[in-house]
C-alpha cells in the first residue's frame, strides 16, 4: 500500500498550527479528492478501485481530523510526540474535575420535558463559551511549545465537547426526535 | 482503466464510443429511468409516452409478471398476488414489518425464517429482492428499447437514510435484474446534482425529499462542481403513503363505518384517500363521498390530521442543520423532491421553518432519476469527470457491541465516505482463542435499539494471558455506503475478512441460486451480452495499457514490460475467438500483471498532491 504522509498539515500544504484557514483546507481537499475519488475509477480494475477507496478514506480521515478543532489539537499533540490516548492523573487538575461535576449536576437536575429547553440553551452557550476560551488557550500554548499545558487543555476540551453533545442529546430527547 | 487514462493530455487521441448507462430511481410508489440521449439527460418514456412506472408487480400463473400501470390497476381485484410499495419491505424482517403496521394483504411463506420474509404468489414464492428486480428489469427493457442497445451500467438511487441491509438488498436486486451497478447514489444527492448542474448555483442547499414511503433531508454545499453532503437525516418509514392512511382512517370515522374491511375494500378506501390527497394539492376544500357518507375536508383540517407526521419531518430538518452546525440563515435554497412534497401542507411547513420559499420549478418526480442519469454518464466515461465530484456521507453511525450490551461508535453519522477506521481490541480471559464481534448501525446507546448488521468471529488467536493479544478491527465503508469489516491479530498477522452481509436479507448462496435460475431463462441472451461486455472491457484495457506504456513506460522494468506485453497479446488473440469467461480470465490476468504498474502510476500522478513518502516509495519500487 502507498506510504501516505501522516503529517496531515504537510499533506494539505498548510503550516503546522492550530489556527487554520478552513477555506483553503477545504479547497485543497477538494482538489485532491477530484484525483483519487472512487467515482473516477468506476470502470477501472479491482486493484485500482480498491486503491481509490483506500486513498480516499485516508484523505477523508485527514480532512476530518484537521476540520475538527478537537481532533486537530490531538493531531498536533501527536506530531509533537504526545499520545492523547494516554491520560495521566496530572493531566486532569482538580479544578477541571470540580467544574465538570458542577456542570453535569446542573444538567442532571433539569426536568425531563420541554420546560428544560431554555435552561439547556443557557447551559449550552456557557459550555460553548468555555470551549472557545480553551481553544484560544490551546493555540497559544502549542505555538509556544508548552506541550504539557496544551495536553491538559486538550483534555479539558474533550470534557467540554462530551458535555456539549450530552446537552444536545438532552435537547433532542425533550423535543422528541 | 480510468486510472491509466488520467494523465493522457486531453484524451482526444481516439473518439471514445458512447456507452449506454442509465440512472434509475427505484421508488416506493413510482420508478423512473433516465439517460443521456441527444443533448442532456432525460427521463425515458414507455411506448405510450408515460415516464412514471408504478412500482407495482402482479404475479400471474404461467405468465411473466405484470409490472406498472396495469398491475396497479389490478391491485384491488388481486391484492394477494399484486405487490405494491415493495421498497418498504427491503432489508426488513417480518416481525419488523408487522410492528411497523404496514398494510400487507399478502401471505408470507411460513417456511422462511423471520429475517428473510417472502410472499407466496400464484407464480411461486417471491421475496422483496425478486420483486424489486422485476421492476428494475422492466425499466432496463424500456431503456434498451429507447436507446437501441444493451445497457452497460446503471446508477441506482436509494434513500439517503437507507441502512446497510436496505442498500445491500437494492444492489442484490439490480444484480438479479442483470444490471451492472456503477454506484448506489443517495436520492437527495442525485436531486442536488440535477439541480446544481442545471442552475450553476453555489452555496448551501437543502434537499427535502418526501417520497411515497421514505423521507430524507440532506444539506449540501455546492462549489464549482463539487457536491459535498454536509449532513443527512430522515426516516425510511415515513412517506406519502402515511398521509393516505391517516386520511383513510379519518374518512372511515366520519362515515361511521365500523365493519372490518377486507383487503380489496381497504385498497379501494386507500385509493379514495390518495385521490383526495391529490385533489387537496389543487383546491383548498374538496368534496368526498364514501359509501353512504358524503362530506368535505379542507387543507387546514388535513394539516391538523397530519400534524405529527409534519412535525417529524421538520424535526429532522432541525437535526440536519445541527449536525452541519448551521442555522436556517445559512441556507441559500431549498429543493423539494418526491411527489408527496406537492402537498400544500408540506410546502407551508417547509417555508415556515426555513423562512424561505422552496424552489418549485423542478419536477419533484423526475429530478432524482435525472441526477442519477448524469452520474451514470460520468461514471461510465461519457462525460468528463473534471470539475464534477460527489462527496456523500454515511447516514447512520456504525459501531460495535461492547461489554454490557453497549454500543461503541466507530464511525459517527455524517462522516464523508469512503471511510476507514481501525480499532484495537484485546482478550479478556487467559488463553482466549476466539473473539466475536457484533457490528451494529444506529444512534442509540444500547445494542438492542440499533440494527444488527453482522456478527463474526475471529478464530485462532494464539493463546496468551488476558489483555496480551492485540486485535485490530478495520471498518471500511465504500462509495456505495456499504460496510466491509476485517480483523487482524497483530502479533501473528492472522486475518479475517468479511463483506458485511447483513443478518437481514439474503446470504450469498441464495443470491447465486437466484442468479442461476434467472440465467437459465435467458441463458443465450446473457451469454451474448456477457461476451460483448467482456470484449469491450478487454479492448478498453488494452488501449489504455498501450497508451499508458507510451506515457509512463519508464516506470517498468524490462521483465515487467515483457510480462505485460505477453498478457496483452494473449488477450488480443482471445477477443475475437474466445468466450466471455476466457476473455474475462485473461483480462483479469492483464489487470494482475499490470497492477504494480497502475499503482506506481497512481503514486506518480498523485505524488505531487500527497507529497512526502509516497514519492520515495515510487522511486524505491522503480529501482
Amino acid at each position: 500500500m502507498l506510504q501516505i504522509n501522516n503529517n496531515y498539515f504537510q499533506l494539505f500544504e498548510l503550516s503546522e498550527s492550530f489556527e487554520l484557514d478552513l477555506n483553503s483546507l477545504a479547497e485543497k481537499y477538494r482538489e485532491m479528492q477530484v484525483e483519487v475519488h472512487p467515482d473516477r475509477f468506476a470502470n477501472a480494475g479491482e486493484t485500482e478501485k480498491l486503491r481509490a477507496v483506500q486513498l480516499t478514506s485516508f484523505l477523508n480521515e485527514a480532512y476530518g481530523t484537521l476540520k475538527s478543532p478537537l481532533r486537530r489539537a490531538g493531531h498536533l499533540l501527536g506530531l509533537h510526540g504526545r499520545d492523547v490516548d494516554q491520560v495521566s492523573q496530572s493531566d486532569l487538575g482538580a479544578e477541571l474535575l470540580f467544574e465538570q461535576m458542577q456542570l453535569r449536576e446542573a444538567l442532571d437536575e433539569l426536568p425531563d420535558d420541554e420546560s428544560a429547553l431554555p435552561e439547556l440553551d443557557k447551559l449550552k452557550s456557557a459550555v460553548s463559551k468555555k470551549l472557545a476560551d480553551r481553544q484560544q488557550n490551546f493555540a497559544s500554548n502549542i505555538d509556544q511549545g508548552e506541550l504539557d499545558e496544551a495536553k491538559k487543555i486538550f483534555h479539558e476540551m474533550q470534557f467540554l465537547l462530551k458535555l456539549l453533545s450530552e446537552i444536545e442529546i438532552g435537547e433532542e430527547q425533550r423535543l422528541g426526535y | 482503466m480510468a486510472l491509466l487514462k488520467i494523465s493522457e493530455p486531453g484524451g482526444k487521441a481516439t473518439q471514445p464510443a458512447h456507452h449506454l448507462a442509465v440512472g434509475i430511481d427505484l421508488g416506493t410508489t413510482n420508478s423512473l429511468v433516465a439517460a443521456s440521449c441527444g443533448g442532456g439527460v432525460k427521463p425515458l418514456p414507455d411506448a405510450e409516452g408515460r415516464y412514471l412506472l408504478p412500482s407495482v408487480v402482479q404475479y400471474r400463473e404461467n405468465q411473466p409478471p405484470l409490472v406498472g400501470a396495469q398491475a396497479k390497476f389490478n391491485t384491488a381485484t388481486d391484492p394477494a398476488n399484486t405487490i405494491v410499495s415493495v421498497k418498504r419491505l427491503l432489508g426488513k424482517s417480518l416481525s419488523e414489518l408487522t410492528a411497523l403496521g404496514h398494510f400487507l394483504p399478502y401471505q408470507f411463506d411460513a417456511n422462511r425464517d423471520d429475517s428473510s420474509p417472502a410472499i407466496v404468489t400464484v407464480a411461486g414464492i417471491k421475496d422483496p429482492v425478486r420483486v424489486s428486480a422485476d421492476i428494475l428489469a422492466e425499466l432496463a427493457r424500456r431503456a434498451e428499447h429507447c436507446l437501441k442497445g444493451k445497457l452497460e451500467g446503471a446508477v441506482i438511487t436509494v434513500p439517503a437514510y437507507f441502512d446497510d441491509a436496505q442498500r445491500q438488498q437494492t444492489k442484490d436486486a439490480a444484480a438479479l435484474a442483470g444490471l451492472n451497478v456503477l454506484r448506489l447514489l443517495n436520492e437527495p444527492t442525485a436531486a442536488a446534482v440535477a439541480y446544481g448542474l442545471d442552475s450553476q448555483d453555489q452555496g448551501n442547499i437543502i434537499v427535502f425529499d418526501l417520497g411515497g414511503g421514505t423521507f430524507d433531508v440532506s444539506l449540501l454545499s455546492l462549489q464549482k462542481g463539487v457536491f459535498e453532503v454536509l449532513a443527512t437525516g430522515g426516516d425510511t418509514n415515513l412517506g406519502g403513503d402515511d398521509f393516505d392512511r391517516l386520511l383513510a382512517d379519518w374518512i372511515r370515522s366520519q362515515a361511521n363505518s365500523g365493519n372490518e374491511l377486507d383487503a380489496a375494500a381497504t385498497i379501494r378506501l386507500l385509493h379514495l384517500a390518495n385521490d383526495a390527497k391529490h385533489r387537496l394539492s389543487d383546491a383548498a376544500t374538496i368534496d368526498l363521498t364514501y359509501q353512504q357518507w358524503s362530506g368535505e375536508i379542507n387543507n387546514e383540517q388535513f394539516a391538523e390530521l397530519c400534524d405529527d407526521l409534519i412535525k417529524k419531518t421538520i424535526n429532522t430538518c432541525r437535526r440536519v442543520l445541527r449536525d452541519a452546525a448551521m442555522t436556517v440563515a445559512d441556507i441559500d435554497n431549498i429543493i423539494l423532491v418526491g411527489g408527496a412534497t406537492r402537498m400544500p401542507v408540506i410546502r407551508e411547513a417547509v417555508t415556515r421553518f426555513f423562512e424561505k420559499q422552496p424552489l418549485t420549478e423542478l419536477d419533484p418526480d423526475k429530478i432524482v432519476a435525472i441526477g442519477a442519469g448524469i452520474q451514470a454518464d460520468v461514471l461510465i466515461g461519457n462525460k468528463s469527470a473534471e470539475n464534477f465530484l460527489l462527496l456523500d456521507v454515511n447516514p447512520l453511525s456504525l459501531g460495535i457491541e461492547t461489554m454490557g450490551e453497549l454500543v461503541e461508535k466507530i464511525i459517527p453519522r455524517n462522516t464523508t465516505i469512503p471511510v476507514a477506521k481501525a480499532q484495537e481490541f484485546t482478550t479478556f480471559k487467559d488463553g482466549q482463542t476466539i473473539m466475536s464481534l457484533h457490528v451494529v448501525q444506529g444512534e442509540r446507546e444500547l445494542v438492542k435499539d440499533c440494527r444488527s448488521l453482522a456478527r463474526f468471529e475471529l478464530r485462532g488467536i494464539p493463546p496468551m494471558v488476558a489483555g496480551a493479544a492485540k486485535i485490530r478491527v478495520r471498518f471500511q465503508v465504500d462509495a456505495d455506503g456499504l460496510l466491509g469489516v476485517s480483523a487482524e491479530e497483530l502479533s501473528t498477522g492472522k486475518m479475517a475478512e468479511i463483506q458485511v452481509k447483513p443478518s437481514y436479507g439474503l446470504n450469498a448462496d441464495a443470491i447465486e441460486q437466484m442468479l442461476q435460475s434467472s440465467q437459465d431463462h435467458a441463458h443465450a441472451d446473457m451469454e451474448a451480452r456477457a461476451l460483448k461486455e467482456a470484449q469491450l472491457e478487454a479492448t478498453q484495457l488494452i488501449d489504455a495499457m498501450n497508451s499508458a506504456r507510451k506515457i509512463d513506460g519508464e516506470l517498468l522494468t524490462e521483465a515487467e514490460s515483457e510480462r505485460i506485453m505477453d498478457a496483452v497479446s494473449q488477450l488480443q488473440n482471445e477477443i475475437a475467438s474466445g468466450n466471455s469467461n476466457q476473455i474475462h480470465a485473461l483480462t483479469e490476468r492483464l489487470n494482475r500483471v499490470s497492477g504494480d504498474f497502475a499503482a506506481r502510476r497512481m503514486d506518480l500522478h498523485i505524488g505531487k498532491a500527497l507529497r512526502g513518502e509516497s514519492i520515495e516509495a515510487v522511486e524505491k519500487s522503480a529501482d
